[in-house]
């Protein structure tokens, strides 16, 4: 689960975004079945794909793919519950995870941290900006520590080092670009 | 509640070991924390519940030290071993045991006096015996909205969760139901289901038995007694066939609660209990509860005494030709006072019957070496013929699950699609032609080591040649037992007494009855309610109705006396399995009500016939003991565990068989325990009401021109039902109609001729 | 990156591999061909086990002994699954491997299915190294068209294919029967143990589970000798270890150097570039996190298994962050207990509650509210915690918290005294993103 503050949800519209049905969800895993001794393991790889569609998981998401795995919804979300990168509430377009960690902290995190949830209006335990483009989040040792302080957004190749202020450029220039079509967290 | 699971002494393979000191013995490979708990020393537990499944490991609360092992070891996943030195005591193990405690209650909310568990909580327990006595932990504990309604009938505290998983466990591997889950990670964990449902499943309220805090409660039992204030009674459900074992919370001459025994009976239920027969007491509570005698007069009807209704009776029975009908709940003392009466004069030559399934040509089956439910534990194959166990007996849901588990391979056939199918093959069999399904098991059974075969007992009464396919089957496979599904409550004990289910209605319909006793039986509400409708109309001697709740009957007959609830009374039933379990009182009753059986005997004594028996127990002596089945069974015997009697007798005659045609379809009632009038009536069951409809395959709805959602009407030629909603399952054979046995205004009885749960039936749109 | 005797094949020949001909070239791939078909299994795992390499994920158990538990039944299934959720705190040593010789990984992954008989293999990456797993996914294809995946593996009877599984951002998915269970699509829980991985793992089959530079030091090993890796290095610590170094250093970085050859000071000062101008070492945590924190006077162990037990910490992931006498250790330990706090899967008692306890006194003790029994509070704690769990992640989070208070105690003391911490000013960043 993300790092979130409740009342940072609220700046987020969920807007047109659909959920997946349980038919998307077997078109993506069907192929991978024979790869697994027990359909149980589709789970993760089928929230993961899920979740690419609008960057969140939502009740009908988690239905469909315990249709599609031969699970409860509730054992579906028990599961997706369980990790950093599924998310069961919107988020912003882009989120971006600042590592906290040791030795990104000895680095300046912290500093990177402050002035960003500042410029971005959320508290300090992170959130999404009132424009719903960036949400900002807290970090466990992302494994880029040679490049301390540093940044990943959703899943791509994280970044860094970063400045505070080279920080908020950078996410300047994530908010004018244009949008993904597919959500990888 | 069972925590620990019993361990055999006196088995083959003892080893010895050295606990604190001292030598003890257990069977090789018995869990540590067992072995140690039948040997007096209580190893403290929290997520252990062998019953559950392999031991997790998750609390740490058993760690104790073993001597050559490194590090301590959690007891509930120590098999025993040879010479293996343990210490429980050691100041490492009560350090590490003072330990946990202080860490669960760390966040634990100072609830106790607000809590339901206070008193019986296994966390307050162990804090005495083994945790510390202040806590040192000053930061804010963590809080959740408490407490919140799990479902109607249960109440979750998160603060007050320590993470044990047994309800989870419960949910996911045991009922299967995959509603109750853990979510999130770490200190945020909580208990949940998916996100805003309630947790609506028919074996709910285990958790609340199994959880050790006051994190799950019963909602029904809330802030209503402590421990202290209180009686526990061991008892029987008497909702179904099966007769899991109960016990009854008694305050104050009132029932307050029913949850399963403390030690478990592995060859019933195993402690599980089914949420009707957990929660549905409070029937016993509501209007349609009988608390006086009413005896009705063309003025009006007149509340009178217990006393005075008994002498009303008796006037009533005096010189009269007199018939004697039971329901399938009657006890086996009052079948067998009833027998005695008719016997020895009092009620001379008094025609007895029983509304129940006409099953006498199953005796067959019932010769083989009959199972216990605890022996499907160990089946390698669970056979299921006929039937909707799920529905109509449901603990056996939870045995078949469990054999599953452990690998057991499941089969079933019949005409009815079932929450069991699922669990192996199945093969769906036109009714009538279940003996071909039957006649395909034979490899299956062959190839199996310990296979136990479940037969619908219903189905198989409407299908001899199901019958003799099964028993021929049986005979060849000697290592394979049966175990039956019954139809009725105590129809096993009351057949094994000789209580036919014929006789009396041709009696009354040859007028040779002028006066008719219905003991807990309605007929108008059962099977054949058409023709006994008729010859009730037609029927001019008086009718009594001893009986616990209002019904059609009881607005028939010309005399009701309230008869005590089966919470309320002493009484013996004769489950399916053969097994005799007593009944014990766990509440007062109304004033003006009393026992069958008593009301039996003060009719006897008013009819100047006192009998030589004033108790149950000694009714069941001089009565009940002298049959054949029950040869050296007595109350004591029976205990609180029950006594397997004999063989059983047959009594009844045999009905056709039901094959389709083309011009008819076949209805096949299901009993479901959940769509009953006593789920209906009970308010703590509200929310598990199962809906009546008719089940149908679309092709034979269409055949029909019936949409689903539609209202029907049956037509047979035992008479017509009333108008039920149509549903289209396409799991339902083509040709069979499956309607609801016993749901409330009891819709489809009228199309069922006497003592069939099966019949050839015409459709028309309501 | 500095170049020796190199057990990485993209070290060696100084540039990316992620070119299958390009990781041939560089002799990849020869040991598949020495081994596949051309050796027996048992005659392969005894290679493994002679070489003497330890496990490099942090738990350093001998490799090849590990794969010996594995039950000899050709009738069972049998799996190898690689631990890439590398998430231990200072350390990206496996990112390196994967994202610049994933060749190398495959092949060892190969090796040792065909060692133990596996049906398949699995790689479990984590979540967040997204842009890794694709570098992972082309590789894998590239492998397969190669033949050296899928059916009959040149031309033998051996079929094994690998399957890259992506985690979803849980540290404790990097503890072995955590992992297993996050890849069957449960929770990430460790399971109890015993039963071991080797016996009842993936699935309940028999399972080799091992880290990513354990797997892809397998390939040389065969094809330079046993003997060879053995001879690199101490006796009971042999071969290369890539250490990832941070935090308070010129040249963060991953550096490989032969195990007991290297001092902690020469991989800080030599490799790494050293300290900032006028600077003393203060901390350092050598092995990730989940080890008792050294100090200066630790500075001349040398960097192995046997040397770093021996002053009192683990080798562990090799993951060493260094903290210099500018930094504060009560809010780098607090910031650790935090990191645990937040990875705890919540199924055991001590760690669950005892993590977050842990956490909530220190911050208090940084805030200002700590009380100098505190310092007793947690240390009584310590050994209600450690060894009491169903998984190291506690023993883990007690470690550095216990050995900052010892070594450092007067830091803590001053924190309640003085009513909590400044925050310090962090070491600047040298170019700029």
């Amino acid at each position: 689960m993300g790092l979130i503050a409740d009342d940072a949800w609220e700046a987020v519209d969920e807007g047109w975004c659909t959920s997946v049905n349980a038919d998307q969800v077997r078109a993506h895993i069907d192929p991978i079945r024979h790869e697994y001794a027990e359909a149980r393991s589709l789970i993760l790889p089928a929230l993961k794909f899920a979740q690419t569609e609008k960057g969140h998981l939502t009740r009908e998401d988690l239905e469909a793919v315990g249709e599609a795995t031969g699970f409860s919804a509730a054992y579906v979300e028990s599961v997706a519950s369980f990790y950093d990168r599924l998310y069961l509430a919107p988020t912003g377009t882009r989120v971006v995870s600042v590592c906290v960690t040791l030795s990104c902290m000895l680095r300046g995190a912290d500093e990177v941290w402050d002035h960003l949830c500042e410029r971005e209006g959320v508290s300090h335990h992170g959130g999404t900006s009132e424009d719903g483009r960036i949400t900002i989040q807290e970090a466990q040792c992302l494994g880029y520590c040679d490049r301390a302080p540093c940044l990943q957004v959703d899943a791509e190749e994280t970044k860094g080092p970063f400045t505070p202020a080279s920080a908020g450029a950078f996410v300047d220039a994530l908010r004018a670009a244009p949008d993904p079509h597919e959500f990888w967290r | 509640m069972a925590d620990y699971a019993p361990v055999d002494r006196a088995a083959d393979n003892m080893v010895t070991f050295e606990l604190n000191g001292r030598t003890v013995s257990a069977p090789a490979g018995t869990i540590l924390a067992d072995a140690a708990y039948a040997a007096g020393v209580e190893i403290p537990i929290f997520c252990y519940e062998p019953r559950l499944g392999p031991p997790i490991g998750a609390c740490r609360m058993c760690l104790v030290e073993i001597e050559g092992m490194r590090g301590m070891q959690t007891a509930c996943s120590t098999p025993v071993t040879q010479d293996m030195v343990v210490r429980t005591n050691s100041p490492a193990a009560k350090d590490a045991q003072d330990g946990v405690l202080e860490l669960l209650l760390a966040q634990h909310p100072l609830d106790c006096p607000v809590c339901d568990k206070g008193g019986e909580c296994p966390l307050q327990d162990r804090t005495f015996k083994f945790g510390p006595g202040k806590s040192r932990f000053i930061e804010p504990k963590r809080h959740f909205p408490k407490p919140i309604e799990l479902s109607s009938r249960i109440a979750l505290d998160r603060e007050r969760c320590i993470s044990c998983f047994r309800c989870v466990r419960f949910s996911q591997d045991v009922a299967q139901d995959g509603q109750l889950t853990m979510q999130e990670r770490g200190a945020r964990s909580e208990i949940t289901t998916f996100t805003g449902d309630a947790y609506e499943a028919r074996f709910s309220g285990n958790i609340t038995d199994i959880c050790p805090v006051g994190a799950l409660t019963s909602i029904p039992y809330r802030f209503v007694a402590r421990p202290w204030d209180i009686t526990n009674t061991p008892s029987v459900c008497g909702s179904c066939p099966v007769g899991c074992n109960t016990e009854l919370t008694t305050r104050d001459g009132e029932l307050k609660r029913i949850t399963g025994r403390d030690t478990p009976n592995f060859a019933v239920e195993e402690g599980w209990l089914c949420d009707k027969g957990r929660w549905g007491y409070d029937v016993a509570m509501s209007p349609s509860r009988l608390t006086t005698p009413i005896v009705r007069e063309a003025v009006g009807d007149r509340s009178v005494s217990i006393e005075d209704g008994v002498a009303a009776a008796a006037s009533l029975l005096t010189g009269r030709r007199v018939g004697i009908l039971l329901g399938g709940t009657a006890t086996l003392e009052e079948a067998g006072i009833a027998l005695d009466l008719a016997a020895n004069g009092t009620l001379a030559n008094a025609v007895l019957a029983r509304l129940g399934v006409a099953s006498g040509n199953c005796a067959p089956l019932r010769a083989v070496t009959g199972a216990q439910l605890g022996d499907i534990d160990a089946a390698d194959l669970v056979v299921i013929v006929g039937g909707d166990p799920a529905a109509q007996q449901p603990i056996v849901e939870l045995r078949v699950r469990k054999a599953r588990r452990f690998g057991a391979r499941v089969i079933s056939c019949g005409a009815r699609p079932h929450a069991l199918e699922s669990l192996g093959e199945f093969t769906r069999t036109a009714p009538g032609r279940l003996g071909d399904a039957i006649a395909g098991l034979g490899d299956a059974i062959a190839q199996a080591s310990r296979p136990v075969i479940l037969w619908d007992e219903a189905d198989l009464a409407s299908d001899p040649g199901a019958i003799e396919a099964l028993s021929g089957l049986l005979a060849a496979s000697p290592h394979a037992t049966q175990l039956m599904l019954g139809a009725d409550v105590n129809g096993a004990g009351l057949s094994a007494l000789g209580v036919p289910t014929t006789g009396l209605y041709e009696a009354i319909a040859a007028d040779e009855i002028d006066a008719l006793m219905c003991v807990h039986a309605d007929p108008l509400e059962a099977a054949g309610s058409v023709a006994w409708q008729t010859a009730l109309d037609g029927f001019g001697g008086s009718v009594i109705a001893i009986a616990t709740y209002a019904s059609t009957m009881t607005e028939r007959a010309d005399l009701v006396l309230p008869a005590l609830a089966m919470w309320e009374q002493e009484g013996t039933l004769v489950s399916m399995t053969n097994r005799a379990q007593r009944l014990r009182p766990g509440a007062a009753g109304p004033a003006q009500a009393a026992a069958g059986w008593e009301i039996l005997i003060a009719i006897a004594h008013h009819l100047g016939h006192p009998p030589a028996y004033r108790t149950a127990a000694s009714a069941f002596g001089h009565t009940v003991a002298s049959h054949p089945a029950f040869r050296g069974v007595t109350p004591d015997l029976i205990g609180t565990d029950g006594a397997v009697v004999g063989a059983w007798p047959t009594a009844d005659t045999h009905p056709a068989a039901i094959v389709a045609d083309a011009d008819h379809l076949v209805l096949v009632a299901t009993r479901d325990a959940f769509g009953d009038d006593m789920t209906a009536r009970s308010h703590a069951l509200r929310t598990a009401v199962s809906a009546p409809v008719l089940r149908m395959h679309p092709a034979t709805a269409q055949a029909l021109w019936l949409n689903d959602h539609d209202r029907a009407v049956l037509v047979s030629d035992a008479g017509n039902s009333t108008a039920l909603s149509v549903r289209c399952d396409t799991r339902v054979a083509e040709g069979v109609i499956v309607g609801p046995l016993g749901a409330p205004g009891h819709p489809i009885e009228g199309a069922l001729a006497r003592n069939q749960h099966q019949a050839l039936v015409r459709v028309e749109r309501a | 990156m500095p170049i020796l005797n190199s057990v990485y094949r993209h070290r060696e020949a100084g540039h990316v591999l992620t070119d299958l001909a390009a990781y041939r070239a560089a002799g990849g791939f020869a040991a598949i061909e020495q081994s596949i078909g051309e050796m027996e299994p048992d005659d392969l795992l005894y290679v493994f086990h002679r070489s003497g390499l330890r496990g490099r994920g942090g738990a350093g158990f001998p490799m090849g002994r590990k794969a010996s538990f594995l039950p000899k039944d050709a009738k069972l299934a049998k799996y190898v699954v690689c631990n890439a959720d590398e998430s231990e705190p200072g350390t990206f040593k496996d990112r390196e491997i994967i994202e610049m010789n994933p060749f190398q990984l495959i092949e060892g992954m190969v090796l040792a299915g065909y060692a133990i008989g596996a049906d398949r293999g699995y790689i479990y990456i984590r979540g967040e190294y997204e842009h890794q797993a694709r570098v992972l996914d082309a590789a894998l294809i590239a492998a397969r068209e190669a033949g050296f995946l899928g059916d009959k593996i040149l031309r033998s009877d051996f079929s094994y294919d690998i399957t890259l599984y992506r985690g979803a951002g849980a540290y404790i998915c990097g503890e072995e029967t955590g992992l297993l269970e996050s890849l069957e699509g449960k929770r990430g829980q460790p399971r109890l143990k015993p039963p071991f991985p080797a016996v009842a793992g993936l699935y309940s089959s028999p399972t080799l589970i091992n880290n990513v530079e354990t797997l892809s030091a397998l390939p040389p090993i065969v094809t330079q000798g046993a003997d060879w890796y053995a001879a690199l290095g101490p006796e009971k610590s042999p071969g290369t270890k890539i250490f990832s170094i941070s935090g308070h250093v010129v040249r963060p970085g991953n550096y490989e150097v032969v195990l007991g050859e290297t001092t902690l000071r020469e991989l800080i000062y030599e490799h790494a570039g050293g300290l900032r101008e006028g600077r003393q070492v203060k901390a350092v945590w050598v092995g990730g996190s989940s080890v008792p924190v050294l100090g200066a006077a630790h500075l001349d162990t040398p960097l192995d298994y046997e040397s770093l037990n021996a002053a009192g910490t683990f080798l562990g992931s090799g993951g060493c962050i260094v903290m210099d006498d500018s930094g504060c250790i009560v809010r780098a330990t607090l910031r650790l207990a935090s990191f645990y706090r937040h990875e705890s899967c919540g199924k055991c008692t001590p760690c669950r509650e005892g993590t977050n306890w842990m956490e909530r006194i220190l911050q208090r003790m940084v805030d200002g509210d700590g009380r100098m029994e505190d310092l007793e509070l947690l240390e009584s704690l310590f050994g209600r915690i450690s060894g009491k769990v169903l998984c190291a992640l506690a023993d883990g989070a007690v470690a550095p918290v216990a050995s900052a208070i010892k070594m450092f105690r007067e830091d803590f003391v001053a924190a309640v005294t003085n009513g909590g911490t400044p925050r310090p000013a962090p070491m600047p960043v040298v170019e700029v993103r």
